[in-house]
């Protein structure tokens, strides 16, 4: 008897089980639907892990440092009186444009030559260029650390052999700057590389062949094809590539923690000092806080950059 | 049930504070606290075999307590202690007892209970905490953080003796003898900064420099702080004006312009770790640390370590001041088991525990309390026999953090931003005029003095 | 003439591998270094005698040994290869069903949201991190590495959802109305027409997921406190570096032995991502 009844029922579950499916399957073909329920996870990511704590740190950016009363934009206002604050911003700003510079042109440089060799030896190079992209950032500077270190110092090593003096690497502001940007540009060439060769592979070889059968030289190749077909590629990794560099906190914390006097010094590794370290945690969102404005003008402009191109 | 516990952890101070229960080892009534559980954030020794014996301490009073103990063993580096103490005072929940490296505590006051039945209870029993401790710890006539002997240690020389006998001709071993009773008062008074600066500038010429960081590590405040001090120079005094461009504040600097000129130029880029690698790899003839130098020393250059001398620091006109970075406990309001976790901490300020845990850090722990500086040990490490002797201090050295005597708040803000390395390298390493670099710091504190 | 091609090529080539072997070298001596750090001695790192580049005093594989047997290293490797692998499979899942989406329906708001997505990559994660403390702390996911599931899918999304993007916008359209006639609906559509195509930009994707996820320092460092749940980088840093007590070997070692994972499944990898990018320019 009941298994009698079981069957009938099993079927008729089936049958409506199949028909939800379809319903739903139906529904995954009109076009607002499926957009909406593809795009859930992405809006349930942004707004819960990004918008909001981005909103929140906005609030505790403007509270005073004990977090007890609301002061408005007080706490911006100090900042922009300190010193520390306005050589914070300059040495970001250097740190983030050579850096960005140095790792665009090497990373460009290594894919042509790359790019130039036989596809069979390629691949090596290619893998093995792609090493310090690869390797954990805290942990490589870590061994970068190891390398500048003043007393057992391989590169001053080197320096002294060669009968020049040795250097104060983390110790001289000049140097310091030059060593973490020195650390950044060893980290991000193989990313910019991987990104050009690929862009590289999609030009199509006939364009070359026909340039140089009407006699265009490398350079011009390089002037009237490459750079032309790259330059969306070019535009979208420095772009990420700025954004990066520019909120980076793992070089500067691992290396000079800041010093020496503050001079290497980004809005991360700042923000870092004020509000972990000495326990001003508002002040040190309002630092993070002026990073977004300058990344989102100068995102604005390398945007509308590929804009413009890919129309 | 919580009640309970909490009356009779009152019932046992009263006891304590009695004095009927001194007597006893581990004197504990033992409540019954079926399922309470402790979680506790201490700090990562690097003394090896430290954390298991205060492991071993916990557990065992857990045992006889009922409580079942969970215990994470946090590094200091990279500022993991103070990022942990940040986020659990954000997030409302973590650890129930927390160790806080110096201003740590005093920084998340507000989120603190605070700890006047355990320290008043231990004060009667071994008398007071040191006056560094005292300033550190109470607040507005409130305990806000315990001390805590775990990871505290001071900053006395640590001399290559042999270098600086036979380079700059003077013997600390002499001067510092392994008994205090036979030291020379002409000969002591005799070691000031001038001094220093005289052998610097001999073991220097003989390619053995000294070497003290100037940096924005607590390495710098530890060795600055005692010297501006014992100039005579105050940053910010109790009340909150800003003193610190003096006289004795230039003094100080112009005695650190030529003083610089003997030691290695990355100073200005070590940290905590550089001047160890620096006496350990048998260039440098003298640094300002914990034994902890000592201690690797031991490890990897036998030799080295044989001819260290740790002892006190060089006098000024106004005195003899060592650096000194201590370590706190605190509970947080917010913690599940607050009795418990006073209970825990009353039975680790017990000097058989203490006298366990000095021991298992080989004398790199320095008590709090004045009447355990009697510990053995110091007495006992070797090489050299007696090397490490006066790293309690024994003579008229007072111990300070640097930015004493400001209000906590605002000194712990002159510790932790090292406006005072940067001031000192504005001159010594930028070349800046002193009285500028005087100005600048007195602008920089200024800042710090906001709510 | 065909001689002096070829003697041109051939000088062309001997100026790019001088060039190649210039950034080998600055490419690889840190690890180098690093590498000859943990087969020293203890005595002979902080030794200043000799040749910092050779090994002079007899190679040792104690900081090896001393990791796997005197520190937590497996747990963390354990921990890492977990998470790495959750937090890779989580953000492509939403990023492919987010790009697909922004670039084929063409719903309203597509376009804002596409900025949207772009415009969230500039929120950096030293903004995010403090207020993420009270985030994990009322989800209970303080000190527990499933917090880094939440947290490590924010830096990656971002990017993941916009390389595909580009990916799915370079397919013709007319491939996808053709399957729409055949009666197919958009879930099928992806994973039958869009996925296959996309498989250079799903290999790039999912290798920027894993690097950025194996990498993670900043937020395993504020969030984790316990050797159980610690991960690779933030474990090795604070297994060996001790107060001012830093084991150079042990940490060295414990650098390069973290690198190794990604670095192998990159040599594996970017063979199949290159040959998948040359092939489907081919094909299309």
């Amino acid at each position: 008897m009941t298994a009698l009844r079981q069957e009938p029922l099993a079927e008729e579950w089936a049958r409506q089980r199949a028909r939800r499916r379809s319903s739903v399957l139906a529904r995954l073909r009109s076009k607002p639907v499926a957009a909406f329920l593809m795009c859930l996870p992405l809006l349930v990511l942004i707004v819960g892990l990004i918008i909001y704590p981005f909103f929140y740190s906005i609030y505790l950016a403007m509270l005073n440092k004990r977090e007890t009363q609301v002061v408005w934009l007080d706490n911006f206002r100090f900042l922009f009186t300190m010193d520390t604050f306005w050589l914070v911003v300059r040495t970001s700003f250097l740190f983030t444009f050579t850096a960005v510079f140095f790792k665009a042109l090497l990373g460009f440089i290594l894919a042509l030559v790359i790019n130039t060799l036989p596809t069979r030896g390629q691949r090596v190079w290619r893998g093995v260029s792609l090493v310090p992209w690869v390797m954990p950032l805290a942990l490589s500077t870590l061994g970068w650390w190891w390398i500048f270190e003043p007393t057992h110092s391989a590169l001053n090593w080197i320096l002294v052999e060669l009968g020049f003096a040795p250097k104060s690497w983390l110790a001289d502001p000049f140097w310091a700057r030059f060593s973490i940007i020195l650390v950044n540009v060893w980290y991000g060439t193989p990313f910019f590389m991987i990104m050009y060769l690929a862009g590289l592979k999609s030009i199509p070889l006939e364009l070359f062949d026909s340039a140089s059968i009407d006699g265009a030289g490398p350079f011009q190749q390089l002037r009237f094809i490459t750079l032309p077909m790259l330059k969306n590629i070019i535009a979208i990794t420095m772009l990420f590539s700025t954004i990066v560099t520019f909120a980076n906190f793992d070089i500067v914390r691992v290396l000079t923690r800041g010093g020496p006097r503050n001079e290497t010094h980004l809005f991360g590794t700042f923000s870092f000092r004020l509000g972990i370290e000495s326990g001003d945690v508002p002040l040190g969102a309002a630092v993070a806080l002026v990073m977004f404005p300058i990344l989102a003008v100068s995102a604005f402009f390398i945007l509308r950059g590929v804009r413009r191109s890919v129309v | 049930m919580k009640k309970q516990a909490l009356a009779d952890r009152r019932e046992f101070l009263k006891t304590v504070a009695g004095g009927v229960a001194a007597a006893s080892v581990v004197g504990f009534p033992h409540v019954s606290r079926a399922q309470t559980k402790l979680v506790l954030g201490l700090w990562d020794h690097w003394v090896p075999g430290e954390n298991a014996v205060l492991k071993e301490i916990i557990e065992a009073w857990g045992k006889a307590n009922k409580v079942e103990i969970t215990i994470d063993f946090i590094t200091s580096i990279g500022e993991k202690l103070q990022a942990t103490a940040a986020a659990e005072s954000r997030a409302g929940t973590g650890h129930d007892i927390m160790a806080f490296v110096t201003w740590d505590g005093t920084k998340y006051k507000d989120k603190l209970e605070p700890m006047n039945d355990v320290a008043d209870a231990l004060i009667k029993k071994y008398g007071p905490y040191n006056e560094n401790a005292t300033y550190l710890n109470f607040q507005d006539g409130k305990w806000v953080t315990l001390p805590s002997p775990i990871g505290s240690h001071t900053y006395p020389l640590e001399t290559r003796m042999d270098l600086w006998k036979k380079h700059a001709g003077i013997d600390v071993q002499d001067i510092f003898p392994a008994d205090v009773k036979k030291r020379d008062k002409r000969k002591v008074d005799a070691w000031d900064w001038k001094m220093f600066l005289a052998g610097a500038k001999k073991v220097h010429a003989a390619g053995f420099p000294a070497g003290m960081s100037i940096a924005e590590n607590t390495d710098s405040n530890d060795w600055l702080g005692p010297l501006f001090a014992s100039y005579g120079s105050t940053f910010v005094t109790p009340k909150g004006d800003i003193t610190i461009e003096s006289n004795a504040t230039l003094e100080a600097l112009e005695y650190l312009k030529e003083l610089t000129k003997y030691l290695p130029p990355d100073i200005y880029a070590w940290d905590d770790g550089s001047n160890n690698r620096w006496l350990i790899s048998g260039k440098g003839s003298a640094v300002i640390n914990p034994p902890s130098a000592w201690t690797v020393a031991k490890r990897d250059q036998p030799a080295v370590a044989a001819q260290v001398w740790h002892h006190d620091a060089p006098r000024g006109a106004k005195g003899r001041w060592r650096g000194s970075l201590p370590f706190t406990w605190g509970v947080w309001k917010f913690a599940k088991n607050k009795s418990a976790a006073k209970d825990l901490l009353l039975h680790l300020g017990q000097k058989e525990q203490q006298w366990k845990l000095i021991t298992a850090s080989q004398g790199y722990d320095m008590p709090q309390q004045n009447s355990f500086l009697d510990h053995p040990i110091w007495q006992e490490i070797e090489p050299p026999k007696g090397g490490q002797y006066n790293y309690p201090i024994r003579g008229d050295e007072k111990l300070i953090v640097c930015g004493y005597p400001a209000k906590q708040d605002l000194a712990a803000q002159i510790y932790t931003r090292y406006p005072i390395p940067h001031m000192v390298s504005r001159v010594t390493q930028k070349g800046e005029n002193p009285k500028e670099a005087m100005k600048w710091a007195a602008k920089e504190i200024a800042t710090y003095m906001r709510g | 003439m065909i001689r002096s091609i070829k003697t041109r090529r051939q000088a062309v080539l001997v100026v790019c591998y001088g060039v190649i072997a210039v950034f080998m070298v600055f490419f690889l001596f840190p690890p180098y270094w690093m590498a000859l750090t943990s087969f020293k001695t203890n005595q002979e790192i902080e030794s200043l005698k000799g040749i910092p580049f050779l090994i002079q005093q007899g190679a040792t594989l104690k900081h090896y040994q001393d990791l796997f047997t005197k520190t937590d290293f497996l747990i963390y490797l354990k921990n890492t290869a977990i998470i790495t692998t959750l937090v890779t499979i989580l953000s492509l899942v939403i990023s492919v069903l987010a790009a697909y989406s922004l670039s084929r329906l063409g719903f309203i708001g597509a376009g804002i949201l596409g900025t949207g997505v772009f415009l969230t990559y500039l929120v950096p994660d030293t903004l995010l991190f403090i207020p993420f403390f009270k985030i994990i702390g009322w989800l209970g996911l303080l000190n527990s590495k499933w917090s880094l599931l939440l947290v490590f899918p924010t830096a990656i999304v971002p990017f993941c959802t916009w390389i595909l993007i580009g990916y799915f916008a370079s397919i013709p359209r007319e491939l996808d109305e053709a399957a729409l006639v055949d009666g197919a609906n958009h879930l099928q559509m992806l994973l039958r027409i869009f996925l296959p195509v996309a498989v250079p930009g799903l290999v790039a994707a999912t290798m920027f997921a894993f690097t950025i996820s194996w990498a993670g320092f900043l937020y395993p460092m504020a969030f984790i406190f316990s050797n159980e749940e610690q991960l690779l980088t933030v474990g090795t840093v604070t297994t060996l570096i001790k107060g001012d007590v830093y084991h150079w070997g042990g940490l060295m070692a414990g650098a390069l032995l973290a690198c190794l994972p990604p670095v192998l499944l990159y040599a594996f990898l970017m063979d199949y991502y290159i040959s998948g990018l040359t092939s489907g320019s081919t094909k299309a």
